[in-house]
């Protein structure tokens, strides 16, 4: 590296928000470490601040295919890493049976057929019958990916172990074939939502990020560079209301997904200003539970006239 | 520079942040990736590496704030030219402090700290005795005396150049030794008086702690909780039926020439346990009562099929309010709607066995809470039996001890002859214990 680790770091901030992705000196720090020590981020926070799409931005940076990997409980080897094509060695093991005549023919005793079927190539269990999955993908990609293995905690335990092969070393074995090697080791992602615990064993193997939800700063960059077309003072108004929401004790508190999506249905409705009525009336878009709207309802005066104060107060930056 | 980052971790483990050797090396190539120089740079890059829960990040920041705290204070200079009488010193001390080199004196607080046992700082509250004892290891008593020697020789008021010298450089003393033992506790101690805490609620009766620390108390029952029900939530059955594992019926088929003959099955069953928790709230467990319900919170967080009773004569369903409200206004509501009168476990088995005898079967575990103080009402002993018969298993936990068992009002006896196991439950490490038994024997 001949740039000192700042210059990359400052790099990597700027070239995801080219892609319309603002993140935190932590979140970009994060990001230069696992590319420069090789090792997989497991990303923890709460839904919607942007876990999966730092993957999806972190592929466009580093201009590498994103190989994607959905958990679910019940997700076993044979979807992640690989899987046999049973159809195809059906049909072999049949067309094998009309071979051995032809292969066999002519040898006397026992002794010479099993040396002419030894020299026979086993293709049983060869690349050609091997369907490769997410995991063997990524490792065996010429040109090398971004790997993200979205919410791991939802998978099972057994899944956990299974990773910890892929994660430290940068192989998969499979027992009929031996162990394959990742031939460029990809940028591996995980993201977890807590909603279990993740294994000591895993978490030793990962860096770890946690993304919490963002300051007010932070988030006017963000929806900024998502909805460009919103007006300043609106801009900050909505930022500072969503903030003031995130004091409040609910149960699924708004995240930055919800805040964009927000802006975007103020757009549309060519909304200047942010008002008491259509606040209320749009509020379906942030909370997701209706107890969490009725607590809300009740603070929309006190938090619209909070966020406009402090909107007239100071200016972005 | 390996010994600061592997002090660093000593102080992190001392906060009680978990850190592996294996995260000591990923630090260590961290480091080398990313120097020393920039403080905040090694902050955040520390932060990924070895803190792994956003709890522990946040004991990370302070204990790196702590650590890596600005550099010992410089020694106070000495103007030595204007002391003519410097020779005058008689204690070693006051010689090392006006002559000695900043090594030379910080070697002398080392080894002072060393006989001083400083490793055997454990709380906060030993600082200023180490701080002492380390000075006075080093003399200060004698300088002390010199100084009033001096003090009380001196003919004018003001004094003298060298008594001011020495006094400036004793406090100096003074301040560096403390900031020494501060360092030297943050490797050693245990620092946030946790582990302290932790250890005393373990073991202390339930009725005796003190309301105040109900949160702190509920924290550590929950986390408790969490990982017994991580532990044992997830065991699988094996099954005879299901879905068919084609890859390894082929494979083991091979040997049958392809025919598939064996049949290999993907069992996979996650059997979660079904547990009924009934708990007394009545007068007489009144200040159980607030535990057993912070228990059955807890529970009610991990454990996802479990439904919540209380009573103290009557019997009422509270699993809804404790699912959807936090733990304050539960333990509240429950309270107040159910608790202080008089026990009466005939009628509340008698309502439990109307509620919900149907529901339970083979696979449930039945909890009941209590001290079985029945106020020589009619014990119903048979609805225990029914329940007995019906269930997988019934525990009962007494938060009394067991030598009060069976005395006045008391009819344990009567009813445990109808459990699977009865424990005696008074403090949070036997709460433990049955937890534990419970999730390994409910599955």
């Amino acid at each position: 590296m001949s740039d000192g680790p700042k210059k990359t770091i400052n790099k990597i901030t700027k070239g995801f928000a080219k892609h319309g992705y603002i993140c935190s000196d932590q979140i970009s720090t994060a990001v230069y470490l696992a590319s420069e020590l090789e090792k997989p981020i497991l990303i923890e926070g709460p839904p919607g601040v942007g876990k999966t799409e730092l993957a999806n931005t972190a592929a466009m940076y580093f201009k590498k295919e994103l190989v994607r990997l959905q958990c679910y409980e019940g997700l076993d080897e044979s979807k992640a890493l690989y899987e046999w094509r049973y159809g195809k060695q059906l049909l072999y093991t049949q067309i094998l049976k009309e071979q051995m005549q032809e292969v066999l023919e002519g040898a006397k005793g026992l002794k010479e057929s099993l040396g002419r079927l030894m020299k026979f190539e086993d293709i049983f269990f060869s690349e050609d019958f091997l369907e490769t999955r997410p995991l063997l993908k990524a490792l065996t990609s010429e040109k090398g990916t971004v790997l993200l293995i979205d919410e791991v905690d939802k998978s099972d335990e057994e899944f956990e172990a299974l990773l910890l092969e892929i994660l430290s070393e940068f192989q998969i074995s499979i027992p009929e074939l031996g162990v394959r090697e990742a031939k460029v080791k990809p940028l591996v992602m995980l993201t977890s939502n807590n909603s279990r615990e993740i294994g000591d064993a895993l978490k030793r193997r990962c860096l770890h990020l946690y993304i919490p939800f963002p300051d007010a700063k932070l988030e006017r960059q963000i929806v900024q560079a998502r909805v460009p077309e919103i007006s300043e003072s609106m801009q900050i108004q909505l930022v500072n209301f969503v903030q003031g929401i995130r004091e409040l004790d609910l149960k699924k508190q708004p995240a930055i997904s919800e805040t964009i999506d927000w802006a975007k249905t103020l757009i549309l409705l060519n909304s200047e200003e942010l008002e008491a009525k259509l606040a209320e009336e749009t509020l379906k878009i942030l909370l997701k539970h209706q107890q969490d709207i009725e607590v809300v309802k009740k603070e929309i005066p006190a938090l619209i006239s909070n966020a406009t104060e402090t909107s007239d107060g100071k200016s972005i930056n | 520079m390996e010994k600061v980052l592997t002090d660093f971790v000593k102080a992190l483990r001392n906060s009680n942040v978990r850190v592996s050797p294996a995260e000591t090396l990923d630090a260590m190539s961290v480091i080398d990736e990313i120097g020393y120089d920039d403080r905040d740079l090694l902050k955040r890059s520390l932060s990924i590496v070895l803190p792994k829960t956003p709890h522990e990040k946040e004991k990370f920041e302070t204990c790196f704030d702590d650590f890596f705290a600005d550099e010992i204070k410089e020694q106070v200079p000495i103007s030595l030219k204007e002391l003519k009488d410097i020779d005058d010193v008689e204690s070693d001390l006051a010689k090392n402090l006006l002559q000695g080199s900043q090594a030379e004196l910080m070697i002398a607080i080392a080894d002072a700290a060393e006989a001083a046992e400083i490793r055997e700082i454990r709380y906060f509250t030993q600082r200023s005795v180490f701080t002492r004892r380390i000075l006075e290891k080093m003399g200060v008593g004698k300088l002390e005396d010199e100084l009033m020697q001096i003090g009380s020789a001196r003919e004018e008021d003001l004094p003298s150049d060298l008594e001011q010298e020495l006094r400036n450089q004793l406090t100096g003393l003074r301040e560096r030794v403390s900031d020494y033992v501060q360092q030297q506790f943050l490797l050693h101690g245990d620092v946030s008086g946790e582990q302290l805490r932790e250890q005393v609620f373990k073991t202390m009766n339930m009725a005796q702690i003190d309301r105040s620390y109900l949160h702190e108390v509920h924290s550590l029952v929950r986390r408790m909780a969490k990982k017994l029900a991580n532990l044992h939530s997830r065991r699988k059955k094996n099954f005879r039926r299901g879905k068919l594992d084609i890859r390894k019926t082929l494979r083991e088929n091979w040997v049958n020439q392809g025919v598939l003959f064996n049949l290999s099955w993907a069992y996979k069953k996650v059997d979660r346990p079904k547990i009924y928790v009934i708990c007394d709230v009545s007068g007489s467990v009144g200040a159980y009562a607030r535990f057993m319900l912070m228990f059955l919170f807890s529970l009610t967080e991990v454990v996802s099929k479990l439904r919540a009773f209380v009573f103290s004569s009557n019997l009422g369903e509270v699993t809804d309010e404790f699912k959807d409200s936090n733990l304050d206004v539960a333990i509240e509501t429950a309270l107040q709607k159910h608790g202080g009168g008089s026990t009466d476990y005939g009628q509340a088995l008698t309502d439990f066995v109307s509620l919900c005898i149907d529901e339970i079967d083979k696979k449930t575990t039945v909890v009941i809470l209590g001290d079985a103080r029945n106020n020589f009402g009619p014990e119903k002993a048979h609805l225990m039996k029914v329940i007995n018969e019906r269930s997988k298993q019934v525990f009962w936990l007494n938060p009394e001890g067991k030598y009060r068992w069976d005395t006045g009002d008391s009819v344990m006896t009567t009813y445990s002859a109808y459990c699977t196991k009865v424990f005696q439950c008074g403090n949070i490490e036997q709460l433990e214990r049955v937890i534990s038994t419970l999730l390994k024997t409910a599955i």
